[in-house]
């Protein structure tokens, strides 16, 4: 290998270890007679993982158990796996109709938003005397404490005839998390070389044009990001969903679930198994894609 | 000219959804904070009287200490715990992805189920918690966490402490884009990984530590289903906070105007409580 050569790839691990850049691996010479320490942070680890998953495999277990089990043997293996829990829970409440609701709310609530989010960070690429303005306008509602609003919103959506409907929720969540939505997707499209777009408008794109066609596809990446936080947030909302329905034509999953459980004739087993199928989609997409729900997830914060 | 009215097309929705759940919002209730009103017919004005009562109001005065409890909770004991986590595995142990992925994973269950569950867990007859306590050895410790005043705050703050998911990922990803070569400097003057850890992770993040605070404070002045769920503010209000004071006046009591008063006070506490993180932060950077 030539001096040359040997630089260059110096100069590439170099470069690769400033792009995977991280502390080094402590070196088994510093790591020598630390052995204690060692051992206390996996403790540390261990005992967090106890605390924070110990909880949601108990919930899983006790899904599949009888109410005698599940005071008698509250950490044992249920006696046999059946199913029957999940299929009373099923019988016993609307769980279905919950469903159906937590899906409108998610995903309309989610589409739209991005639409809106998308057209508003698109104008926001051009330059114009107020556009500082308009960002700093989009954006203030990320540190507004949002509970505080409840009798306003309330009054909106029920002027405007939408209380006790899913669309009054979506249209609820669609608002709250539009600057959510605006940061992730604005922060993305920022990435996008501005040649790009001069470009399109040289060979005579129009304005229109060059959103769909050029800066959309672009953008790609920071919807999908955009749309797992904003379905994830859709799908676990709590105090708007309940606010704004009152019964299970509107309820959502999280709304049924907690008047499910706070009702003391309930059954726990079946309470539990309901649980668990209110969580099961969320955790399910996670199993697959929870690289991307991370990145999706704490996105909004990366800038 | 044509570029206004494109401009315009494309801003306009945004602009509306704003203005209807953010700006009309918060010009309503600083306007009808000064009136009762039922949510029917006519509201009376009727000055600063809401105010008044709100400061007299043993449970009012709960509520704001308790958000200001679970702010300094947040920021003193849970964001030092995901700091330390992110630490460790930054580090990229044995498993550290595994760790990750399992660690990060309650984030994605709601704030709801987990309150439900820790309702559960800390239950006096079906609960996990004494359970183990029983098994142990430890039946004097059993206890009804969430009846007794003197530990139901602690014992709904346990779940917010313990998942640390969101802060944990927050610090990772600041982390991996400090340059390798700062930690093999630091090595070669002999530099121990905790002294690593204090003088070279920990300032290189800490923008990040001040978002992450910001991030607690508008959290806990959101912050709903745990005492909702779990004690429903009690035992005599002990676990009341602002979110859940608003919600019970509205709902239950009726009483819209105060509840908008309250919420005055809560947008204010947050502009405080974040000036105050910003402020540290600015005092931080020109050390």
């Amino acid at each position: 290998m030539t001096a040359r050569t040997e630089r260059t790839a110096a100069a590439a691990r170099a470069a690769r270890a400033a792009r995977t850049a991280r502390p080094p691996r402590p070196q088994p010479g510093v790591q020598a007679g630390r052995s204690a320490a060692r051992v206390v942070k996996w403790l540390f680890l261990g005992a967090l993982l106890v605390i924070t998953i110990g909880p949601v495999l108990w919930l899983l277990l006790s899904s599949f158990k009888t109410e005698p089990e599940l005071f008698g043997s509250p950490f044992g293996l249920p006696q046999k796996w059946s199913l029957q829990n999940f299929s009373g829970a099923l019988d016993a409440q609307p769980l279905l109709d919950y469903f159906r609701n937590s899906v409108l709310v998610a995903v309309t609530s989610t589409a739209a938003t991005i639409v809106v989010a998308t057209m508003a960070s698109y104008a926001l690429l051009h330059k114009f005397r107020l556009n500082s303005t308009a960002r700093l306008f989009l954006f203030f509602g990320l540190f507004v404490p949002v509970s505080a609003f409840i009798t306003p919103i309330f009054y909106i959506v029920y002027h405007v005839g939408l209380y006790n409907t899913v669309w009054g929720i979506a249209l609820v969540y669609s608002g709250i998390t539009l600057p959510t939505a605006f940061l992730i997707i604005k922060t993305y499209m920022d990435t996008i070389p501005h040649e790009i777009i001069e470009s399109a408008q040289i060979d005579g794109a129009s304005f229109h044009g060059v959103f769909f066609r050029v800066v959309v596809p672009l953008t790609g990446p920071g919807l999908a990001t955009a749309a797992i936080f904003l379905t994830i947030a859709a799908w676990n909302e709590l105090l708007y969903a309940n606010l704004l329905s009152e019964n299970q034509s509107a309820q959502t999953l999280q709304v049924g679930i907690r008047n499910f459980l706070a009702s003391y004739a309930a059954n726990y087993p079946q309470a539990f198994a309901a649980t668990v199928m209110a969580i099961a989609p969320t955790i399910l997409a996670y199993a697959f894609l929870s690289n991307r729900v991370i990145t999706g997830m704490t996105a909004g914060s990366l800038k | 000219m044509a570029k206004a009215r494109q401009l315009t097309v494309y801003l306009a929705p945004a602009v509306v959804l704003v203005l209807a759940f953010f700006v009309f919002p918060l010009v309503f209730i600083a306007v009808m904070g000064f009136t009762r009103w039922s949510g029917l017919g006519a509201a009376d004005f009727i000055g600063i009287q809401n105010y008044q009562y709100l400061y007299h109001d043993p449970a009012f005065i709960t509520a704001v200490e308790n958000t200001v409890i679970w702010a300094l909770v947040g920021i003193f004991i849970h964001t030092p715990l995901c700091l330390l986590v992110a630490l460790v595995l930054a580090r990229r142990p044995y498993m550290w992805k595994l760790m990750r992925t399992l660690l990060f994973l309650p984030s994605v269950i709601s704030t709801t189920i987990l309150a439900l569950l820790w309702y559960f867990m800390l239950d006096v007859n079906v609960g996990l918690i004494n359970g183990v306590l029983a098994k142990i050895g430890l039946k004097s410790l059993t206890h009804a966490w969430l009846l007794d005043p003197s530990t139901a705050l602690p014992s709904i703050l346990v779940p917010f402490v313990v998942y640390i998911g969101f802060g944990m990922v927050l610090f990772l990803t600041q982390i991996s884009t400090i340059p390798r070569e700062l930690y093999e400097a630091a090595e070669i003057d002999g530099a121990n990984v905790w002294q690593q850890d204090l003088r070279i992770t920990i300032p290189a993040i800490r923008r990040a530590i001040a978002l992450q605070a910001l991030f607690v404070v508008g959290y806990v002045l959101k912050m709903f289903e745990y005492p909702f769920i779990m004690t429903d503010g009690g035992p005599v209000n002990k676990t009341m906070n602002l979110s859940l004071y608003i919600y019970n006046q509205m709902v239950t009591a009726n009483a819209y105007g105060l509840a908008m008063a309250a919420g005055v006070v809560t947008v204010a506490l947050g502009v405080v409580l974040m000036s105050l993180v910003l402020l540290v932060l600015r005092w931080l950077e020109s050390l």
